[in-house]
């Protein structure tokens, strides 16, 4: 018994250093398992998928620095997807801290990859204060709400939003989020105007929003790191979700063990105590 | 606004426009007064000799120096309030962030006991679902994502409609409340 009564008392330190290990083990040598495809995140990708070349969709990065492992490979994948489509996509950020220079960022880098063209093929609409307002004004005129882009331009010397008065002209917005934004997008946007939209989110607000999926109100939802994943597998650019899922797989059966562990050790102690046995 | 939701035709249109403009110009200006009260609030901490004054400091030269090398040299890839933002904030944020999973592991290891029926109701459900969401969870048993999907799409699901009706209902309520004047707490009365 003085075993499991040690086992009780184990020091958190060791218990830090094997969730360090699980991080960093298959972030060296990847395991390369394969991800079951939920019908939320193959409802999203075909979502993208149905649009005719050229269709403009508005991606949102309403994240924060804090959540990048989780969100960064949902939006990678979703601009991958969409440009690979040849679908011409507008960038824009409801969180001030970083997501405007997140939004920036990603899309230079995945246009890049697929030689697309900043005005022309996708755009950067940075940050504007006041998101409630922001999400309904742009239903009337974007360029009332973002007299320029992030970078300063102004709206109309930019082919693709000259073709862009407002949300008619977009054919589907996809919201990455790690926040309560997209509850405004849905009772905003959708809601008012009816624009087609999904969600990538983290894993802790996916729950919330199959509401939505179920409601018809949201497209398809990629839930947290292994949203990312699966929409990486069914687009053929297996990159760093379908790697974190490593480390996600051996820290979510690492802490079933502790709670396997610590449960046992418990009742065992307990049961001994209550026994007036020594332990 | 509301009546924007509802029907739709130039006048009303105009009209929601036009508030929403109003409302746009008012979040910028509420942004400015919050960076002004922020300050004010760390410089009297700073001014009074506070214990946390070194915090306060940190916070002020930070907020000078990446709302200065923003307004002067822009927010460009390759300018000093990117590198910034890239090198610092983003990495320090993550890094917060990335703690959860110590401190989750550790709680869990713990404090998740099944003293009871329902903690030991709430404890298998967690495993199921945790195996459920990773590629492993489908070697240990094949059935593992459809039941995981069910908890999530179908229980899951249930209780958190309940929660978006009933804060939906409130948050109606209570503005019903402050639009006639019944609730006036905010404005310091009771």
């Amino acid at each position: 018994m003085r075993f499991w009564e040690k086992m009780q008392g184990i020091d958190r330190r060791v218990i830090f250093t094997l969730i360090f290990a699980s991080v960093i083990v298959p972030t060296l040598w990847p395991l390369h398992l394969p991800t079951a495809i939920t019908p939320e995140t193959q409802a999203f990708f075909n979502a993208i998928d149905s649009l005719p070349p050229g269709a403009r969709v508005m991606l949102p990065f309403d994240v924060w620095p804090s959540t990048l492992a989780e969100t960064e490979p949902m939006a990678v994948a979703a601009l991958r997807h969409c440009f690979k489509k040849n679908l011409r996509v507008i960038g824009l950020s409801n969180v001030a801290m970083g997501g405007p220079s997140i939004a920036d960022r990603i899309l230079k880098r995945i246009g890049d990859e697929f030689g697309k063209t900043y005005g022309i093929d996708y755009v950067n609409l940075g940050y504007k204060a006041n998101y409630q307002a922001v999400l309904l004004g742009m239903g009337s005129k974007i360029a009332d709400i973002f007299p320029t882009d992030h970078h300063g331009t102004r709206l109309d010397s930019l082919p693709l939003m000259r073709e862009v008065p407002n949300y008619d002209s977009v054919r589907f917005i996809l919201i990455v989020s790690d926040n309560a934004m997209v509850d405004y997008w849905v009772s905003l946007v959708n809601a008012r105007f009816g624009t087609p939209m999904g969600a990538g989110v983290t894993a802790v607000m996916a729950p919330k929003q199959l509401s939505y999926i179920q409601a018809g109100q949201l497209h398809g939802l990629l839930g947290g790191m292994k949203g990312a994943a699966e929409y990486e597998s069914l687009i053929g650019y297996v990159d760093k979700a379908n790697r974190g899922m490593d480390s996600q797989s051996l820290i979510h059966l690492l802490i079933i063990g502790f709670i396997v562990l610590g449960n046992v050790g418990h009742f065992v102690v307990r049961r001994t105590k209550g026994r007036g046995g020594q332990i | 606004m509301v009546l924007a939701f509802f029907v739709r035709g130039p006048i009303v249109d105009r009209v929601s426009d036009e508030a929403l403009r109003g409302q746009t110009i008012v979040g910028g200006i509420a942004l400015l007064l919050g960076v002004f009260s922020i300050s004010q609030v760390h410089w009297r901490r700073i001014a009074s000799g506070h214990a946390d004054r070194g915090y306060s400091a940190i916070l002020l030269v930070c907020l000078v120096a990446m709302a200065g090398f923003g307004t002067v040299q822009g927010v460009e890839a390759g300018g000093v309030f990117d590198w910034l933002f890239e090198r610092l904030q983003a990495p320090m944020m993550a890094t917060m962030f990335s703690m959860l999973a110590f401190f989750i592991a550790s709680a869990a290891y713990r404090a998740f006991r099944a003293r009871t029926i329902t903690s030991a109701i709430l404890l298998l459900t967690a495993v199921i679902v945790m195996l459920g969401r990773i590629p492993m969870g489908q070697y240990v048993y094949d059935g593992l994502p459809a039941w995981t999907n069910w908890i999530m799409t179908v229980p899951s699901v249930a209780v958190q409609r309940g929660i978006i009706i009933g804060a939906a209902l409130g948050a109606a309520s209570i503005s019903l409340r402050v639009l006639l004047g019944i609730e006036r707490s905010y404005l310091g009365r009771g």
